[in-house]
């Protein structure tokens, strides 16, 4: 015979109507609290829809303005797009000669002492934490208005993003092929380029390939801040009402970002 | 060649892995060692190779204690120690033959090895050794497209490109279907014998023992049960090595 020993309150809830009733309270107070933090963002962020449709004659003013683009100015737009791409280019490049012995350093299956994992991370973490606007201003005043602090300031922002994700790909690899070139007397370098390089270059690619997207539509945003590109043409234009340029400027934003990211894309699948 | 004296570990947990063990293995002699699950056999090529430091014991590697090397020392020392696995271990996405000449990498510190390259010399090597286990036709292939057997055997090249005076094998052949794993057990037997590598192969197949053996070592709970050539293992004492515990 079997003899329920359970406190009667765990009875009832052994009860399939109390489970009923419980779960159907638990549902609400879940739906109360999503809604709770969609109102919060309405409030912290002051959501005013009606000044949007008050104030959409200006916006349309704006693009009334903007049109045609002005591609009279295309021959003097060419090289700022240049400079975008090759910020982005030199960042993406010294993001991944830094990140790379980093995250071997941050790599908890590769790295020579727990002081160096912890070090290693806290540089990495530090690198993504401040974002790359504020690295932009740091460079601008170190070496001045142009692309290079741009492209210094996607390098070591790079940093952050590409050394947490390549030391994560280490991690993940298979080690037994890295043990066994220990084994044949190899140096610790000799086991990096002939053991784990090949083993997770398809996946560093990726990322590379990921990231040099990014940094093409972060290098856009940095010529705010004096960093050189098309985005301080796109700023000047801006400050001198020349709206006809914007437009133009826009249009090869987006042939730009576009293009950058079709093309990482499809080199992405390759690899795969 | 290689000696082992008085081979003990006890992990930090105070299990005894290894208990006071024994052997000795000459240039040419092809040794089984057989033992259950969690026996020690695995702990046993673990600490010859130094992958793990033992409590206590000498493993003599010609006039060499190995035990008392660290660092560059170690490193050197081992260079004549060459370990296969139950899993090949190869980098998939390298070619057959760079595998196989990535096993001398010990021997090259060049600026060439040092960033992914490998020396002439060693590739050529490399052919060579691949035509004696049998494989030269795939040297270019990548190593992914290798069946269990044939990735085995370019495993055990590679071992022989590092130009082992021991070759230490923990199941090579346990994932292996029984056609192959015959062949691999014929090409250990053939290496001792042609190469006078001291082979030290731990195994779970008792037949295959019997066959290719020149001895037999059994082991139990850390410690040798025997150590006999082939012809005088009965079948009771290798039955005995795999009784459970109460027994």
């Amino acid at each position: 015979m079997n003899v329920d020993l359970a406190p009667p309150r765990l009875r009832a809830l052994g009860n399939p109507a109390w489970r009923r009733a419980l779960a159907s309270a638990m549902r609400c107070v879940i739906a109360l609290l999503g809604l709770a933090i969609v109102v919060q963002a309405f409030l912290v962020v002051q959501a005013r829809p009606q000044d949007l449709v008050t104030g959409i004659h200006g916006m349309a003013d704006l693009i009334r303005r903007a049109m045609p683009p002005d591609f009279s100015q295309l021959p003097a737009t060419l090289w700022p797009a240049l400079q975008t791409v090759d910020i982005a280019l030199f960042g993406t490049l010294v993001g991944i000669i830094i990140a790379l012995p980093l995250a071997l350093l941050a790599a908890a299956n590769m790295t020579p002492s727990r002081f160096a994992y912890y070090a290693a991370r806290a540089l990495i973490g530090f690198t993504r934490a401040v974002p790359d606007l504020v690295w932009a201003l740091l460079f601008v005043t170190a070496v001045g208005l142009g692309p290079f602090p741009g492209g210094l300031a996607l390098g070591v922002h790079s940093v952050g993003m590409l050394g947490r994700l390549f030391a994560e790909t280490i991690e993940q690899m298979d080690m037994a092929p890295i043990h066994a070139l220990e084994l044949t007397g190899a140096r610790r370098i000799q086991v990096f380029s002939h053991g784990i390089i090949p083993s997770i270059l398809p996946s560093l690619l990726g990322i590379t390939l990921y990231r040099l997207d990014e940094n093409i539509r972060s290098s856009l945003v940095l010529g705010f801040v004096g960093a050189g590109g098309i985005g301080f043409q796109l700023l000047t234009a801006m400050n001198l009402f020349q709206y006809q340029e914007v437009s133009l400027l826009l249009i090869i934003i987006f042939v730009i970002v576009l293009g950058a990211e079709r093309i990482s894309a499809e080199l992405r699948e390759r690899l795969s | 060649m290689l000696r082992v004296r008085g081979l003990s570990l006890r992990y930090p947990n105070g299990k005894l892995a290894l208990s006071d063990f024994d052997l000795t293995v000459t240039a040419g002699e092809f040794v089984v060692v057989l033992g259950g699950n969690g026996s020690g056999k695995t702990t046993l090529l673990r600490c010859v190779t130094r992958t793990v430091k033992p409590s206590a014991g000498e493993i003599w590697l010609d006039n060499v204690d190995l035990c008392a090397l660290e660092g560059e020392k170690l490193r050197r020392a081992r260079l004549a120690l060459s370990m296969i696995w139950q899993h090949p271990s190869l980098v998939r996405r390298r070619c057959v033959l760079s595998n196989v000449a990535s096993g001398a990498l010990g021997r090259h510190f060049t600026l060439r090895t040092a960033f992914g390259g490998l020396p002439r010399s060693e590739l050529e090597a490399a052919r060579v050794r691949l035509a004696e286990v049998g494989l030269a036709e795939l040297a270019d292939q990548r190593a992914s497209t290798l069946s269990g057997g044939q990735a085995q055997r370019v495993a055990i090249a590679r071992a022989l490109a590092q130009r082992p005076q021991v070759l230490l094998a923990d199941e090579p052949v346990a994932s292996l279907d029984p056609e192959a794993a015959e062949e691999i057990m014929r090409l250990l037997q053939r290496l001792a014998r042609t190469e006078r590598i001291a082979v030290v192969c731990v195994l779970h197949q008792v037949e295959l023992a019997y066959a290719y053996a020149d001895r037999v070592v059994g082991i139990r709970d850390g410690r040798m049960v025997f150590d006999l050539p082939r012809g005088q293992v009965s079948r009771e004492a290798v039955h005995r090595l795999y009784l459970p515990e109460a027994a």
